[in-house]
Order: C-alpha cells, then sequence, then structure tokens
C-alpha cells in the first residue's frame, strides 16, 4: 500500500513536470507545477475508493486549482503556470479512447456509455475550475486578511 | 605562450571593466530619465506641438503589442484586457477602450480633443509558450509599479518575444516521460509505461517537425493519433515475454496531444463571463479531441478489417 502510494506520487510529480516542460514553463516553477499535479492526483486517488470517478475528478480539480491560485500569488505569475501542467492526470484521455474504441466495434451502447462517463468527467473538472476561480482574487492575499482581522477587532474594540 | 595567456587574460578584464563602466553608465542615464517627470511628458509643449500624441501613440502601441505577444502565447482573455490598461494608466492615458477577443484585439483612445488612436489587430491561434506569458506579466507588474521607462519596455518586451521555446530534444524527451508516467497512473504495468515512453518520444518527434514544416493542427492531430495507434498495434504483435494491452499503450500515448491548455483557458474565460472567446476556444478543443479520435478509429477500423473482425 505504502509502495503504491509511493510510486504514484512520484509518477504524478514527474509526469506533471514533464507537461509542464511542454508547455515552455520557465524553469523555476517546476517544483511547484509538479506538487500541485501530485496533490492533486492523490485527492483524486484516496476519494475514489469513497466516491465516483467523477466525484473524486471534482474534488482533485478543486485541490490543484485552489493549489495553483495560491501558488500564483506567492509567486507572481501567472495561474495558468500551475493550473494547466496539474490538471493534466485527470484529463480522461482513457473515456475518449474507449469511446472511440467501441464505435469502431460496433458496440454502440458501451461507446455511449463510455462517452457520456468521459463527458461527466470533463463536467467535473469545469465544475471544480469554475468553482474556485470565482472566489475573489483578495482573499489569496495575506494583507487583506491582516487587514480585515485588524479592522475587526477595532471595531469590536469601539 | 605564458605570454600569450597573460596578454589574453589582461585584455579580458579590460573587456569586463568596460562593461561593467558601461553597465553602470546606462543605469545612471536610466535613473536621470525616470527620476525627473513622467518619462514620457514633454517638458517644451510649445516647441513641440505634436510631441505629446506622439508619445501617446507609442504608449499605446507598446500596449497592444503587450497584448498581441500575450494574446498568442496563450494567456486568459482578461489578463490581456488588464495588461493594456495598467500600461495605459502607468502612463497616464485615462480614456482607453479595449475589446478582446480569442483572435483579435480592438483599440481606442482618445485626449482631451479628439481620438487619437484606432487599431485593429488580427491574432491567429498558435502555438503556446508559457514562459513568455509569464514574462510579459512580470514587465507589465513593474511598469504599473514605476520602474520601467517607455523606451525600456519596448526593448524588453521586443527581448521576450524572441524568446526561443524549450529545445526540441528536451521536449521529446519529456513528451516521453509524460506519456510513460500517466501510463504508469493509469495502472498499467511498468513494461507497458516503458513502451509508452517510447512511443511518446516517437509522435513528438513528429509533432516537433510538423510545427517545423506548418502542418495545420488537423493532420498533426489526425496523424498523430493515427501514428500511435499503428506503433500499439505494431508492439503487439511482436512476441513479448509479457503481457501488453493495447488500451493502456494507446491511452498513455496519446496525453502529448491532448488540447490542456485551451481547454483550461475556455473554462476560466467562460468563467469570467467572456462567452465569445471560451466558445471559441472550447470548440478548437473539442475538435482537438475530435480529430485524435479520427486519427485512433482509422487506424483501428482498418485493421479491424484486414484482420477479418477479430479485435484485440
Amino acid at each position: 500500500m505504502t509502495g503504491f502510494v509511493l510510486v504514484n506520487m512520484f509518477c504524478s510529480f514527474l509526469g506533471t513536470i514533464a507537461f509542464s516542460v511542454l508547455f515552455n514553463v520557465p524553469r523555476r516553477f517546476y517544483l511547484c507545477c509538479g506538487l500541485t499535479g501530485m496533490a492533486g492526483w492523490l485527492c483524486y486517488l484516496a476519494s475514489e475508493n469513497i466516491a465516483s470517478v467523477s466525484t473524486s475528478t471534482f474534488l482533485g480539480t478543486m485541490l490543484v486549482v485552489l493549489m495553483s491560485r495560491m501558488l500564483a500569488v506567492w509567486m507572481k505569475c501567472p495561474i495558468t503556470v500551475f493550473l494547466v501542467p496539474g490538471i493534466f492526470p485527470l484529463i480522461p484521455g482513457a473515456g475518449v479512447y474507449y469511446t472511440v474504441y467501441n464505435l469502431v466495434q460496433g458496440n454502440l451502447a458501451e461507446a455511449a456509455g463510455r462517452g457520456i462517463e468521459a463527458l461527466k468527467i470533463a463536467f467535473a473538472i469545469v465544475l471544480g475550475i469554475v468553482f474556485i476561480v470565482t472566489i475573489p482574487k483578495q482573499w489569496f492575499r495575506v494583507s487583506y486578511w491582516r487587514r480585515r482581522l485588524r479592522g475587526a477587532s477595532e471595531n469590536s474594540d469601539l | 605562450m605564458t605570454e600569450k595567456e597573460s596578454m589574453k587574460e589582461d585584455a579580458e578584464q579590460i573587456n569586463v571593466k568596460r562593461i561593467k563602466i558601461a553597465d553602470s553608465d546606462l543605469r545612471e542615464a536610466v535613473r536621470e530619465r525616470t527620476d525627473g517627470e513622467d518619462p514620457i511628458a514633454v517638458p517644451e509643449d510649445g516647441r513641440n506641438p505634436g510631441g505629446k500624441k506622439a508619445d501617446m501613440r507609442e504608449v499605446l502601441d507598446l500596449a497592444m503589442n503587450m497584448g498581441r505577444v500575450l494574446l498568442k502565447n496563450g494567456a486568459e482573455i482578461f489578463r490581456v484586457e488588464e495588461t493594456i490598461e495598467h500600461v495605459c494608466r502607468r502612463f497616464d492615458i485615462a480614456d482607453v477602450e479595449s475589446f478582446v477577443m480569442s483572435n483579435g484585439i480592438f483599440m481606442t483612445a482618445r485626449d482631451e480633443e479628439e481620438e487619437v488612436y484606432a487599431k485593429v489587430k488580427h491574432i491567429p491561434i498558435s502555438g503556446f509558450h508559457l514562459g513568455i506569458v509569464t514574462e510579459v506579466n512580470d514587465l507589465s507588474r513593474e511598469i504599473s509599479a514605476g520602474n520601467v521607462s517607455l523606451a525600456e519596455a519596448k526593448e524588453r518586451l521586443r527581448r521576450i518575444e524572441a524568446m526561443p521555446p524549450k529545445r526540441g530534444r528536451f521536449r521529446v524527451f519529456a513528451a516521453g516521460i509524460g506519456s510513460g508516467c500517466f501510463c504508469y497512473l493509469l495502472q498499467a504495468n511498468l513494461w507497458e509505461s516503458m513502451m509508452a515512453v517510447v512511443i511518446g518520444c516517437l509522435l513528438y518527434v513528429f509533432v516537433i517537425f510538423g510545427e517545423n514544416h506548418r502542418l495545420s493542427k488537423i493532420i498533426i492531430n489526425i496523424v498523430g493519433g493515427g501514428f500511435i495507434t499503428i506503433m500499439a498495434l505494431l508492439a503487439l504483435q511482436l512476441p513479448w515475454p509479457f503481457p501488453v494491452r493495447m488500451d493502456k499503450l494507446i491511452i498513455g500515448s496519446i496525453l502529448p496531444l491532448v488540447p490542456g491548455l485551451a481547454f483550461v483557458n475556455s473554462i476560466r474565460d467562460i468563467a469570467n463571463s467572456d462567452f465569445i472567446s471560451g466558445i471559441v476556444r472550447i470548440v478548437d478543443a473539442l475538435l482537438v479531441f475530435v480529430y485524435i479520435a479520427i486519427g485512433v478509429g482509422f487506424v483501428l477500423g482498418c485493421f479491424n478489417k484486414l484482420t477479418g473482425g477479430v479485435m484485440l
């Protein structure tokens, strides 16, 4: 079990970094890209045992987007840098392949099932991104919360 | 021999000194230029009546160019709009309207009396380079902090735009590693992942060849999908001492073709209510999926016919 998790961590880390190379991400962001992808995949794996594939994809995507937004604010760079490679492990490439395979084979019912499964996963990714992206920008800044907290305490004093 | 070497060293030292002097001079000059008033403000208005307007044009050209570089290399719509706005605000141009779509920028500006600037720029959808997006983002951040003058910003933008993509062999290697790793994540065994590495590398050799020869994206994706399937079928025919499943091979090595950036960008555009651009980009991404499926399906179908309906 530990070995399984370790190998999965390593593979998702390395694979995400490989895809960030393909998108010409600057070298100083590789480590964070890898960590984002790894966290998303681990979240997916952990929730796969108790939830459906699309729900766990949704949770994994949420974690990826949340992490990339925090990293983007911290490292002062566009969020795309972390988001695109990080989401790659969750993309339903397998669903698309099985749909085509069954279409060619003539198993139309199976093809439709696989296709709708892939669509569900794609929509889970869409929802995951939209949920986190619509959080206001300043919530990710430390200064905002510091000011809020200070403001709140001053108000209570008054 | 030793004399020569020492002479060489001396020459090098002199060179280094010269460069240092030149560098410090440049910095002085920049400081002088930016320390005074606004770098674009023209001091003698009477002597140079058209100067203000010309300067405005230059600022707006810079903003337009930054937007173009961003959009071309895969930035979101709102980032382009924000960058244009930041640059214009930094150089005191208040009345600017920009309208950004996935493949074009429209921009007009006016001063107190009249329209000074109107430009439409068509930007075809092309390859992505997130490094350039990051650099332009940094540049815009520095401009709006007021650390960069107009001439300097232009020069830096020119240099950023000339940034080459990562070297071909790195990208081929990365595609292979990515394919192999994700193949393993999708419950393939070690040997299948190794084969996915090889197929992914070969696939990306083809993709880079296609990019260099400006093949259309349709051709690259259809042929790429077909190529992967052919390689997987060939790998299946060889007498390996271990079981090999074709589906795992194909799923792993297909990933470098998947349009992840277009997909994510389209979702983010739609989430920001830039519906036109979002829909254009999501259609772009979905079509790439369809092209890959056509390539894979075509080869699988042919193989099916050749072997008389015996599928693997």
